[in-house]
């Protein structure tokens, strides 16, 4: 049982019963109290920290204060699942015009925060080193800033690596698996892998596994084995692993058509790469490897405010805390919502960098990014985890207007809070280290979650 | 042992704030200039006329903030100067106190000497980026004029946070607005709550419905927006009722900043009731462990003031904070070895040796 201030307990059959029956005995009464399920109407104190924390449990964007740049659309690798319709290397009309810079470096002195966080993609953002550096040089006034490059690290030279040294600066790539696994998906030939799995040794020898992130993509057809992946990421040192399946989107959609909707198969493997990585942490203590995105699911359940994951969150306004800007000044509200445009399925721009993007277009979208008025949403006890996607329910189907359980991402967040609570009231000490660990805490308690009996 | 007051002699007729200066580089009309030292002593000269100070070297008080008394009495080395990374003082404003606590460490007087000007005054010549301390008795008997000093000194010195220890007895809905400004976003309020049992807190506090009121106070804090660091002093009698304060912690009170729990001081009253009162934790760390734990996976900071990092198990050694102030702080021969001691808060400088000699295991 879930409140809405997502404070939850398991009900035994008994304790179902008695509540079914309205019949709670003092102790039930009592259980519900101290759990701060029934305020005390007469005291302010608990009355007003009910409400902090169902408060707790909303997102709230106010300021812009990340943005996702797209200085160009070229890139050097044309990966079998490319997700942003890539440009080919010699084009030409696929970089920001130098008007478009202008109004960037304008937006970025306009905003009134204190801190920035700017993420590169592309295309393959280090083709334009002057752009990138352009921006970081115009950053200099935050009190806080912080740069991620999505680079294929295909290319390596002294600019890039005094790019990469400085200490604001972070790089995220892709790593699908072993390295065949790599070829085949992404480089097409062994000197291109060797050039990136070298490139990437390079920048963790020199500057710590916490300057990269690495993002495996998967084909939900013929995944690795786990064991395959798990040893792939931890040979060069990373811990956490990102399991996606390829997403429907961009080009990914040509290649893919099945990969619409994940089916039972990949939920399976899901779940098995999560038990493989309970096992290992546990018959090897001194590492914790985690599913990236569990994590995040896991932290929602019992920390709420501790993330900031833009993709799980409501109310989930678009335009708004972030935006992306493409390689043309156009204005979208999410990444996806770029490959949706330049896939040609619908235009979900918001503006450009120009003119500005509080239109109705961003109106629209943003009438119906809660989850707090669906009605299949509030009937869920998974509501105060969840989140609204409604650039991934239009990229899937076209249409926001269906029932919730019948899209992919309430399947997809049904199966993983589901598990999570499977794995909260596990009695195996195995799991509960894991997920201990992966909650951050010092220890392991002997008991995650709370029962009536 | 770093002493905070020092013998003094003084021209002025009135008690006076002054800041030690030993260079006249950067002076101004606030600062005594050094004028003379010798092995008796050293004096300074102001706009409040001479004054000789016995009991330290000038240098080592130089930039620090006094309080001179009139006549022959003693400076009051309000803020000092140097050191820390960021400059921590702590300013008493009363020595009232509406509770009784069986382990203060600061027993109340019944009097109080209002020093509200002075320390304002004071506080106002605070070293860049200060932490200023507010302590008692009880701070808010007289919450007015320390709302007053608070704003005022704020308004003044926009590198200036304060952390304000406070029962939490006296604050009403009526204070919200005024606790809602935004000078307020540089006021922590350390409030102490030693058990989820009415019985057992009001008990401790030695006051009849101080929790049912302590509620209420919280309560306003929670709707003003007030950041709240919640303290916990460890106890033999609230030792096992902690876990049922971590629920209650978790449930009622998450918009609190940080959940400190403290082990007990050797001082005041709890000197003289040490064996009743002192819960040797290393003995049994579980509840202990359980309440960081609980608290910790319900996304509230819980963390250890005065737990030397010896005495606490590995996994929980990250959440023991260097508590103890410099001028008060000690370690045992025993810890001479040790490599952890810079991050460690040590021994309070009146803690038994014996307790804290057989305790110690250098890391």
């Amino acid at each position: 049982m879930v409140a809405d201030t997502g404070r939850f307990f398991r009900a035994g059959p008994a304790a179902r019963d008695r509540i079914a029956r309205e019949a709670c005995t003092p102790e039930d009464i009592l259980f519900l109290k101290e759990e701060g399920h029934v305020p005390h109407p007469c005291s302010r104190l608990e009355r007003r920290s009910r409400q902090f924390a169902e408060a707790e449990r909303l997102s709230w964007a106010n300021r812009l204060d990340y943005l996702i740049l797209v200085p160009t659309l070229r890139c050097n690798l044309s990966c079998s699942y490319c997700q942003v319709s890539r440009a080919s290397l010699t084009s030409t009309g696929h970089d920001w015009s130098e008007a478009t810079l202008a109004a960037v470096l304008d937006r970025i002195d306009g905003l009134e925060t204190k801190s920035i966080k700017v993420e590169f993609q592309g295309g393959e953002p280090t083709l334009r080193l002057d752009l990138i550096n352009a921006v970081i040089e115009r950053c200099r006034r935050f009190e806080r800033s912080e740069f991620v490059v999505c680079t294929n690290l295909q290319r390596l030279d002294e600019d890039v690596l005094a790019l990469f040294s400085r200490d604001d600066v972070y790089v995220s790539t892709s790593l699908d698996g072993a390295a065949a696994t790599h070829l085949r998906n992404r480089t097409a030939s062994s000197t291109a892998t060797e050039q990136f799995l070298g490139n990437l040794r390079l920048l963790i020898d020199r500057f710590g596994i916490g300057k990269v992130s690495a993002l495996p993509t998967v084909d939900p057809r013929s995944p690795p084995e786990p064991d395959e992946l798990i040893d792939a990421y931890a040979g060069l040192g990373f811990n956490s692993i990102f399991l996606r399946p390829i997403n429907f989107q961009g080009f990914a959609r040509k290649r893919h058509p099945d990969s619409r909707e994940q089916n039972g198969e990949w939920r399976r493997y899901y779940e098995r790469f999560v038990r493989r990585l309970i096992e290992r942490n546990w018959v090897d203590r001194s590492v914790v490897f985690e599913e990236t995105y569990l994590s995040v699911c896991l932290r929602r359940v019992f920390q709420p405010g501790s993330e900031r994951h833009v993709d799980l969150r409501s109310p989930n306004p678009v335009g708004v805390d972030y935006v992306v800007i493409d390689h043309d000044g156009t204005v979208y509200p999410t990444d996806e919502a770029r490959m949706l445009a330049r896939s040609g399925i619908i235009d979900l721009s918001i503006g450009t960098v120009e003119t500005g993007w509080d239109t109705p277009a961003r109106q629209t979208l943003d009438r119906h990014s809660t989850n707090a008025m669906d009605p299949a949403c509030r009937q869920c006890a998974y509501q105060p985890y969840c989140g609204r996607d409604v650039i991934d329910d239009i990229a899937r189907y076209g249409t926001i207007d269906l029932p919730r359980t019948e899209t992919e991402f309430c399947r997809k967040h049904m199966h993983l809070f589901d598990l999570i609570f499977e794995l909260v009231y596990s009695d195996d000490p195995a799991v509960r280290h894991s997920v201990s660990r992966w909650l951050r805490l010092p220890g392991t308690p002997t008991e995650l979650g709370v029962t009536l009996p | 042992m770093i002493p905070l007051a020092l013998q003094s002699i003084s021209e002025a007729e009135q008690p006076f704030v002054t800041r030690l200066r030993v260079a006249t580089g950067t002076a101004d009309a606030a600062d005594s200039i050094l004028v003379a030292e010798d092995i008796d002593g050293a004096t300074f000269a102001g706009r409040n006329g001479l004054v000789s100070i016995s009991g330290s070297p000038a240098a080592a008080l130089d930039g620090d903030v006094v309080l001179v008394s009139s006549g022959v009495g003693r400076v009051e080395r309000l803020l000092r100067a140097g050191g820390l990374e960021i400059p921590t003082n702590t300013l008493l404003v009363t020595e009232r106190c509406d509770q009784l606590c069986l382990m203060c460490s600061q027993p109340p007087k019944k009097t109080h000497h209002d020093r509200f000007a002075l320390l304002t005054e004071a506080a106002l010549l605070a070293e860049p980026g200060s932490l200023i301390g507010i302590t008692g008795g009880e701070p808010t008997l007289y919450k007015a004029q320390l709302l007053d000093m608070i704003e005022t000194v704020l308004a003044a010195r926009s590198d200036v946070e304060f952390h304000v220890l406070t029962n939490g007895q006296h604050f009403e809905d009526a204070d919200v607005a005024r606790l809602a400004g935004a000078l307020y976003d540089r006021v922590t309020w350390g409030v102490p709550l030693y058990a989820r049992q009415a019985a057992l807190h009001d008990r401790i506090v030695g006051k009849k419905g101080a929790f049912d009121r302590l509620q209420d106070g919280l309560a306003v804090l929670l709707s003003a927006g007030c950041r709240v660091e919640l303290r916990t002093v460890l106890l033999s009698s609230n030792f096992t009722a902690l876990g049922e304060l971590a629920r209650y912690v978790t449930t009622r009170l998450r918009f609190v900043e940080a959940w400190s729990i403290m082990q007990l001081e050797n001082v005041g009253y709890a000197r003289k009731r040490w064996q009743e009162l002192y819960l040797d934790h290393s003995a049994d760390f579980g509840p202990i462990a359980a309440a960081l734990d609980h608290a910790h996976l319900h996304g509230v900071e819980a963390q250890l003031f005065n737990f030397p990092l010896c005495t606490v198990p590995a996994p929980y050694r990250h959440l023991a904070r260097p508590s103890i102030s410099d001028w008060k702080r000690k370690f045992v021969p025993e810890c001479s070895p040790c490599a952890a001691r810079e991050r460690c808060c040590g021994f309070f400088e009146w803690h038994p040796d014996d307790e804290a000699r057989s305790g110690v295991r250098p890391l």
